[in-house]
């Protein structure tokens, strides 16, 4: 048979009416300009908008009086496809980051783009190709990228960090920091610090051994690495048994952290020890697993070190956001853990200051203000199932509160839903899960809210309920507003000091993810990625067949 | 080649039979080959109303570059869709069609690859590409060799 030639192959993005390119926007953010973030309230910086996490924005012109106007500008829709994609499997998680009118964003499955943050037209894009098989927890995500020095940075599913060309989007460096056969892989946003990115690993739930990584901006090549469970001998590793524990000990750290310049300090959260509710075979505190752990970003040290659940046997994660703040004379850092509390710590040492309750309903145990933790409900008879509040979904999940200095308010997205878990003893294999657990989430006795709480006294200040738990990021404004997704797809916009509801859109899809405001001449526009799924059987299970999308909606101001 | 699906199962192998279309990548096996410039070398075929790739799946001893070459031997035209890192590789393949392209695929584990042109919907025309191996040992976790499935 005489064969023709087939047409020279193509990339499939050429097959598009994609820009192809970016303005160079990028080239000029150094971390002197991330430092200073919030004088340039036109742009989204870095992962949380500023390197306290505080998720404020200076930006007025949207307000409580005018956000009942507020009406979609544009929609990015990307689709997704391929065999990852399914109810449970991915959700669109990212935190845009803005730079003089250009958007950065990364999305399941290998993907990251630049968008034109006036139009929401796309002007690049990439795909890394993700194997198939990698395994996931929880679910097929990433959170988003880093910008400096032209490049964009970002970690992708099969445990890579990337480093990709601001204007061109093409590869310039990728270097492999996990190992997918032990199920590492990676969904964290990086964090830019002086010369390096800073990238926590994934992959707790299969008994994996937690690190974070530091890797210069410019080659890629590694900094340092500092594991979060200490191996035989290390400070810490008396908390562990004698025997492989410590090798299979969880702790990734795999949600951003925050810095603070003037102490050098940087701040990050991790994850629950594996297995994940088999405490008989990780006798101990198990550190530093459900812990704050404040490192130096030269090298990696850990400083300081305050561990929010010793010896978890409720999968109740620190990795949420350590929000930075200074109040009356005070360095202060305010997490809001899983297990349903507020830690509030001195952030130059770690010293406790307060401790108060911020989740609906606690049954799993108690801590009282001066941090001694006594467990009440604990799964510790094989095949004899216990219930407790709340759930392995956590108080709140990885999803972030904000902070606003204006009314001194944190404003959380809670979730209150229960769950069942009963001792499952397994053996350890590499890549597979393991729980040490048979685990039924509630799907009919759940609520969540937005609770406001005072920064001064950790008490409630406002609450709005909602009939499902609220499980996407706030972002708080200077123009007094607070805005979160649902579940149900709506956005909605809450008045800081009352709570009162001010303005809703229907999105079409559930949130779960951080949305981002910033302003393209003079016009502000609040930008919210919206795609349910991921674990969704673990924090919302009524809402586990509602429907799944992948767009970015721009909402302005008409003009 | 025979496959074990065809033995067991004859009235589901092709299209049209006790199943619409075919099932999930069962065109046989092939291993990609080392050339002496470094790059690994692979060969699929679309056999003759069969809509599958022969192989449906493609070994890869490692990461790092494959040169595919794409032989559609139907009387239809098909495409193929393939994974590698920057961006999917598209190629046309009309009847009696070849080309080369080449991929990058930097870990272990298996990718999927396809047709995505319209007839082709319905997920016939599923391929793997199956990279062996570790990750670089530097990439490894520090802790004693665990235990494997």
């Amino acid at each position: 048979m005489e064969y023709i030639d087939a047409p020279p192959a193509v990339n499939f993005a050429a097959l598009s009416t994609m820009v192809g390119t970016a303005p160079p926007v990028a080239q000029d953010v150094t971390y002197e300009r991330i430092l200073r973030a919030r004088s340039e309230p036109q742009n989204w910086l870095t992962y949380y908008g500023a390197y306290d996490g505080q998720r404020y924005s200076p930006l007025d012109q949207i307000n409580t009086e005018n956000v009942q106007r507020l009406t979609p500008a544009w929609v990015f829709q990307f689709g997704s496809s391929g065999f990852h994609a399914g109810q449970s499997t991915y959700a669109f998680e990212a935190a845009p980051i803005v730079v003089d009118g250009v958007m950065y964003l990364s999305g399941w499955d290998g993907w990251v783009w630049a968008v034109d943050a006036r139009t929401g037209r796309q002007l690049w894009q990439y795909k890394h190709a993700i194997p198939f098989d990698v395994s996931l927890c929880c679910g097929n995500v990433n959170r988003g990228v880093a910008v400096a020095h032209g490049k964009v940075l970002a970690t992708t599913l099969n445990a890579h960090v990337i480093a990709l060309d601001a204007v061109s989007g093409e590869l310039v460096w990728d270097t492999t920091n996990g190992d997918v056969r032990a199920a590492e892989s990676a969904t964290v946003a990086p964090l830019v610090v002086k010369d390096k990115i800073i990238v926590g690993s994934s992959g707790g739930e299969f008994g994996v051994r937690g690190h974070l990584d530091a890797y210069y901006i410019e080659t890629g090549e590694r900094a340092w690495r500092t594991y979060t469970v200490p191996k035989p001998g290390e400070p810490g590793s008396d908390t562990w048994p004698d025997g492989p524990a410590w090798a299979r000990g969880g702790g990734n750290a795999w949600v951003t952290g925050t810095y603070d310049p003037e102490l050098n300090l940087v701040y990050w959260g991790t994850g629950n020890p594996a297995p994940d509710f088999d405490g008989a075979v990780r006798e101990g505190d198990n550190l530093y697993t459900d812990s704050i752990i404040a490192l130096n970003p030269d090298n990696g040290e850990i400083r300081w070190h305050y561990q929010c659940t010793p010896h978890d046997v409720w999968d109740y994660d620190s990795n949420m956001e350590c929000i930075l703040y200074d109040l009356d004379g005070q360095k202060l850092l305010a997490h809001f853990d899983k297990n349903g509390y507020l830690f509030t710590l001195d952030r130059r040492n770690g010293e406790r200051v307060r401790i108060t309750p911020f989740g609906e309903r606690i049954t799993w145990g108690e801590i009282d203000g001066d941090g001694r933790v006594t467990p009440k409900v604990v799964p510790d008879k094989e095949g004899e199932p216990v219930h407790f509040w709340p759930g392995p979904a956590g108080a709140k999940e990885w999803t972030h509160a904000a902070y606003s200095p204006r009314t001194e308010m944190f404003y959380v997205p809670v979730q209150d839903v229960g769950s069942e878990v009963t001792l499952r003893h397994r053996e350890f294999k590499e890549s597979i899960p393991y729980w040490g657990a048979s685990v039924t989430v509630d799907a009919d006795d759940m609520q969540g809210f937005v609770k406001a709480i005072s920064a001064a006294t950790g008490e409630e200040v406002w609450r709005w309920r909602n009939e499902t738990p609220m499980s996407a990021s706030a972002l708080a404004t200077a123009g007094d507003l607070v805005f979160v997704g649902r579940p149900s797809g709506e956005f909605t916009a809450f008045h800081a000091r009352t709570g009162e509801p001010l303005w809703e859109f229907q999105t079409g899809s559930g949130h779960h993810s951080s949305p981002t405001t910033y302003s393209v001449d003079g016009r502000q526009f609040i930008a919210v990625p919206v795609g349910w799924g991921s674990w969704i059987e673990g924090i919302v299970p009524a809402m586990l067949g509602a429907s799944h999308g992948d767009a970015v909606f721009a909402f302005a101001l008409p003009q | 080649m025979t496959t074990r699906a065809e033995q067991e199962l004859p009235e589901l192998y092709g299209q049209n039979k006790a199943t619409l279309g075919r099932l999930l990548a069962h065109g046989g096996l092939g291993r990609a080959e080392e050339g002496s410039d470094g790059r690994l070398h692979a060969h699929v075929r679309i056999p003759p109303d069969e809509l599958m790739w022969e192989p449906s799946i493609v070994v890869m001893p490692h990461g790092g570059d494959l040169e595919i070459e794409l032989l559609n031997d139907d009387t239809n035209t098909h495409c193929a869709l393939l994974p590698s890192n920057g961006d999917s590789k598209w190629m046309w393949l009309p009847v009696y069609s070849r080309g080369k392209t080449v991929l990058n695929l930097d870990g272990p584990g298996y990718y999927w690859f396809g047709s995505n042109v319209g007839n082709d919907e319905g997920r016939g025309l599923v391929g793997v590409i199956a990279v062996m191996g570790d990750v670089p040992q530097e990439a490894r976790l520090d802790r004693p060799e665990q235990p494997r499935p």
